[in-house]
Parts: C-alpha cells; sequence; structure tokens
C-alpha cells in the first residue's frame, strides 16, 4: 500500500473507532425508562450543577490563569523553569489523587481553618469547583501562555513608546490580539472541568441532587445498572463536547482584518 | 540635544560598557555597527524597554532613564514594523496620539501633512495585512511620527526591502527629515544606508565606540584599521614612515618599495621615522590618467604605474582592479560610467594612476 494511503488510512481508523463508539450509544436509545430519565429532576439537577461549576471553575482558572500566562510568556524571573513545570502537574497525576490531596489538606489545621471560618469544600458544591479548578488552571495556564508567545512582544514595545502604560498596551493590542486564541483556550478548559471525574467525586462526593455533576450521574448510574439514565447522560456530555469542539474550530478560523 | 552617557548593558553574550552617544537637535544620526553587535539593546535601553546596568539618558534637559517608555517621549520603528494587524492603518497612525491623551484638533493639520507627504490617504481605512511591504514602512513611519516624538528611533529601517523600494524610503527618509528636523537616531550595519542619510554616525564595534564623526571623516578618515575595515575599506595597506621632508612638510612612506608621498600637517607629531602605520584611500579617489592629459598638482606627488587584472561592472560604477608594475600592490578603483567608458580601459592593459593626496589617509 502506498504511503500516502497508509497514512490517511490510520486517520480515517481513529475517526471510525470514535464515531463507532457514539453511535453504538443509539442502540440503547428509546428504551422504556429513556426520556423518564431524561427529565428526571436528578438529570436535570446534574446538568445544571455541572454547567454553574465549570462555568465558575474556569472563571477562575482565567482570573488566575491569564496573568501567570502573561508572566510565563514575557517575563524573565527566578523560579520560572519550576513553575511552568509544576502546571503540568494536574495532567500527569491521577485526578483521584488530586482529590484525596485535597481530602487530606482539608483534615490539616488550615484545612479546618478555612472549611470553619470560610467555605466549606468536603462533599459540598464549592468542593465541584475546587476540584475542577484544580485539574484545569494548569491547562489553561499552558494553553492561553501559547496564544500570548505567538504575538510578538514588539506590538506591546511600540504602544509603550507611542505612550501606552503596559496595562494599556496588553489591554489594547495583545488581548485583541490574542482573543482567537485565549478564547479557544477557554473552551477547551471549560469542556475539561465539565466532563472532569476523578477529583469532583474524591472531593464533592456522589449526592444526588447535591453534588452529583454529569459525569458522576453516569458512574452511578452505571453503578445501579439503569441503563437508560446512564445513556441519556452521555450523548448529553457527547452533545456539549462537540458544541464545544466546533466552538474551538470557529476560534480557529483566522482573523482577516479585511 | 540626546545625550546618552556611559551607557552599560551586559545582556546574555552582549557587553557594551561604557557607550557615549550625543545627538545634535534636529540631526539624523546614526548608530553604525555590524550585525550581532548589540544595536538593538542599545534602541531598547534609550527607549526604556530594557534596564541597562549603568549610563544616564538625556532628552534635551530632561533625565529620562528612571522613566518607563510612556513617558520618555521616543517613537520606536523596530525592524518588523510591528502595525498593530488588528487596527486600519488610520486607526494605527492615531494611536500615539489618544494613548498619549494629546488634543486630536492641535495636531490634525500636522498629522493631514504627513500622510500627504508619506503618499498613504488611499491606504487609511486599510488594515496592514493588504499593504505592501513599501506601504507598511511608510505606515509605521508615519505612526512613530504622528505624536511629534523628541526622539525617533529607527531599526534597520532599510533592511529587506526590494531595491526599488529602498531607494524610494530612502528618498522619504530624507524629505521627511528636511520638512520636519525630527531627531533621529538609526540603527544599521549597512554603511551605503548612513553614507547617503547621515549627518554624524557613531561607529560601534565590538561594543565600544570606533569613531564619532561627521559622514565624510569616517569614511575618508577612520581613526582604527577596525573601522576601516568595518567600512568595507579596500586599498588598506601596511606603511612604514621612512622619510620626512621637512622642507617640504611632507613625509614619504613605504609600502613593499612603492614610495608615498603625504602632507605632515595633518599628523603634527605622530609619524616618526621608522613607525609602522596603516595606510588607506578609498576606491573613488583613485584616478586613472588619460595619456596626454595635464595632472593637478595635488595629484602629481603619488603617480604608479600598474595593470589592469580584472574590470566589474557595478551597474552605477566600474570597479577596476589593477596591481602596481613596482612593488606590485593592488589597487582598487572605483570609476563612474561617463569616465569609464572615456578611458578605454581592457584587462591586461598598462595604465598610470594617481592618487588625491587630500585623500590619503594614515591610520596612526
Amino acid at each position: 500500500m502506498s504511503f500516502r494511503y497508509t497514512m490517511i488510512g490510520a486517520a480515517l481508523g481513529i475517526f471510525i473507532f470514535y464515531l463507532g463508539l457514539i453511535l453504538s450509544l443509539f442502540y440503547f436509545v428509546g428504551g422504556k425508562g429513556f426520556w423518564g430519565a431524561l427529565f428526571h429532576p436528578n438529570t436535570l439537577f446534574s446538568i445544571r450543577i455541572s454547567l454553574i461549576a465549570a462555568t465558575i471553575a474556569t472563571f477562575f482558572a482565567v482570573i488566575i490563569g491569564l496573568p501567570s500566562a502573561y508572566a510565563l510568556s514575557r517575563f524573565k524571573f527566578f523560579g520560572k523553569g519550576i513553575l511552568d513545570t509544576f502546571l503540568e502537574i494536574p495532567m500527569i497525576i491521577s485526578p483521584i489523587a488530586l482529590g484525596a490531596a485535597f481530602l487530606v489538606f482539608f483534615n490539616t489545621p488550615l484545612g479546618e481553618l478555612i472549611q470553619n471560618k470560610g467555605i466549606f469544600f468536603v462533599f459540598e458544591v464549592p468542593g465541584i469547583i475546587l476540584a475542577q479548578f484544580a485539574t484545569i488552571a494548569g491547562l489553561a495556564t499552558r494553553l492561553m501562555k501559547a496564544s500570548l508567545d505567538e504575538i510578538s512582544p514588539r506590538y506591546e514595545a511600540v504602544a509603550r513608546s507611542l505612550g501606552s502604560s503596559p496595562w494599556q498596551a496588553f489591554y489594547r493590542v495583545t488581548l485583541p490580539l490574542s482573543f482567537r486564541g485565549l478564547l479557544a483556550s477557554v473552551i477547551l478548559a471549560w469542556a475539561k472541568a465539565f466532563g472532569e471525574f476523578g477529583a469532583t467525586v474524591t472531593l464533592a462526593g456522589a449526592m444526588p441532587g447535591k453534588t452529583e455533576t454529569m459525569p458522576i450521574a453516569i458512574f452511578t448510574a452505571l453503578a445501579s445498572a439503569n441503563i437508560d439514565k446512564a445513556i441519556v447522560l452521555i450523548l448529553i456530555l457527547v452533545a456539549f463536547g462537540l458544541l464545544t469542539l466546533y466552538g474551538v474550530r470557529l476560534t480557529g478560523q483566522r482573523y482577516r482584518y479585511d | 540635544m540626546i545625550k546618552i552617557e556611559g551607557l552599560t548593558i551586559l545582556f546574555d553574550t552582549f557587553k557594551i560598557v561604557k557607550l557615549d552617544i550625543q545627538i545634535e537637535e534636529g540631526e539624523f544620526h546614526f548608530l553604525l555597527g555590524p550585525t550581532g553587535s548589540g544595536k538593538t539593546l542599545v534602541l531598547e535601553s534609550i527607549m526604556g524597554l530594557r534596564k541597562p546596568k549603568g549610563g544616564r539618558i538625556w532628552i534635551g534637559d530632561r533625565e529620562v532613564q528612571s522613566l518607563p517608555p510612556e513617558r520618555r517621549g521616543i517613537s520606536y520603528v523596530p525592524q518588523d514594523l510591528a502595525l498593530f494587524p488588528h487596527l486600519k492603518v488610520k486607526e494605527n497612525i492615531l494611536y500615539g496620539i489618544k494613548a498619549r491623551n494629546l488634543d486630536m484638533k492641535a495636531y490634525e493639520e500636522y498629522v493631514y501633512t504627513l500622510v500627504e507627504v508619506m503618499r498613504v490617504e488611499h491606504l487609511l481605512e486599510r488594515y496592514p495585512a493588504n499593504l505592501s511591504g513599501g506601504e507598511k514602512k511608510r505606515a509605521a513611519l508615519l505612526r512613530a511620527l504622528a505624536p511629534k516624538p523628541k526622539l525617533l528611533l529607527l531599526d534597520e529601517p532599510l533592511a529587506g526591502l526590494d531595491l526599488s523600494i529602498k531607494v524610494d524610503i530612502q528618498q522619504l527618509l530624507k524629505n521627511l527629515h528636511s520638512s520636519f528636523h525630527t531627531t533621529t537616531l538609526c540603527v544599521t550595519h549597512d554603511f551605503g544606508e548612513a553614507h547617503s542619510l547621515a549627518d554624524r554616525m557613531t561607529i560601534f564595534i565590538d561594543g565600544k565606540v570606533g569613531q564619532v564623526g561627521k559622514r565624510n571623516d569616517v569614511f575618508l578618515r577612520p581613526r582604527s584599521k577596525k573601522v576601516a575595515q568595518f567600512l568595507g575599506a579596500k586599498n588598506l595597506y601596511r606603511a612604514k614612515v621612512l622619510k620626512n621632508e621637512e622642507s617640504s612638510q611632507r613625509m614619504i612612506l613605504g609600502v613593499n618599495g612603492l614610495q608615498f608621498s603625504i602632507p605632515t600637517d595633518l599628523y603634527q607629531g605622530q609619524l616618526e621615522v621608522g613607525k609602522e602605520v596603516d595606510l588607506f584611500i578609498r576606491p573613488e579617489e583613485v584616478m586613472i590618467l588619460r595619456e596626454g592629459k595635464p595632472v593637478k598638482d595635488s595629484l602629481k606627488k603619488n603617480i604608479f604605474e600598474g595593470k589592469i587584472l580584472d574590470i566589474t561592472d557595478k551597474e552605477r560604477y566600474h570597479m577596476v582592479s589593477l596591481q602596481t608594475t613596482e612593488g606590485e600592490i593592488s589597487f582598487e578603483i572605483s570609476i563612474p560610467n561617463y569616465t569609464f567608458r572615456n578611458l578605454n580601459l581592457s584587462t591586461g592593459k598598462l595604465v598610470k594612476i594617481a592618487l588625491r593626496e587630500e585623500s590619503l589617509w594614515v591610520i596612526c
């Protein structure tokens, strides 16, 4: 077989593999409990809590991640290499370990102080947000840094010489120039938070109607052999996932300033 | 006046120690140095983007080295121009006036004049992506000039342009400078650019100032062999002072048995007999004599015979390589095309050459 066809064949193989997986879900669609499961209050709650938690977690990841990404992209400072490496921690350690680390932390004196004086995280909704934030903050920073790296610092240099403060130069020049890349980073981070399971279930638990996000609901549905509910939730997750990817693709279309 | 005093930059492998540059009000000053000599670092330090290890910078009577870039009143045109791609040409041009909160009305007429001089009226509503190389250059220059900077910094403004556009932009820079007299510091490695535009220049080699001076002082009278070599000097010879003719105030220098006669008035006391020096003359300052034509006094003292080895057509002039019969010294001689046509030269021909004594330069 020619080189070209081998390579394209491999690509098609992956595509068919995933597509087949998704299509196989439809084998169970329309079962007895299907529609009931779709409109069950717990299902609707899972969707709602997942959307809200992922959005808040992403918000915080951007608030902290964007300045961090900028610092890593533009400045030289002591410990930059270590900091950059640490961003990968949530990507390489198992999410369950991450969640467990939080449980341990909230049993230290500092952790207890935070829970007693401030917000309760363990087995509570803020725990979902915290677990998701921990999972995506590093990733979001990394992705946003990559977008900022693409914008030459020369633009800011010129903006500064023309009278802009560093804040104005960032706001008027770097931000609009990197906006699409940043937006794609945010969407991807949000999608990752939306599908987060391990850290969330460990820290926030799996209480229906309280901390049961969609991935957790899928797990509990399967555990209790409620196939209809599991299928409904998986299909919704897949739909959100595809929408997200489509969104990222849209941002990928380059600006044509004309 | 712009005064840079003792600028010291240590960065990666660059080491620039105690650099001094002085630029008169309204002057077009060149900082001329080889590629990789740290010229851009110097610009970035003057602008305030980089914190130098030491040194002081005055713009007029204002000392600016502790001010951030936005408060120095210096405009900058980088080599890659960095026109803001998300803004139309018009918005690019007005960026500085807006960022500095200047009164747009007061600048309107001036900016409009600039727009006319730069021939960019038809480009104002376009985005930079849709401009040609020359148009981008013009837009970037305009953006830098619009807020009336106290100092304009240009980083290799003619690098990477097609020849026709280069000539166009060069002329434009000349016109702009003669119309608006913006004090300008331009960095380049190309001495041709500097030669056509500079009022004065600072030659910058190995992190140090090699020479400062008016254009012709530097080109005709390099102070060191290094400067001469950097300026692409041809006809540079190691010579020995042979004789001091006090009665005629002349010195005789020997190169490979060939004797050069040089007036001593420029080198008071520096040329004692026996000293080794470098002798230099630019290719345009060597004449090929036409047979039977009278020779000017200033040419009479240094006439040699030689054989033409090679002739190269350089478009606007011809470069003739010649070897003297006595001493076998090579000369490169640049001859304008109209003179070349009258001379009937060919490879292998024996001719006489004369060196203008005002242009013979001894590097002591």
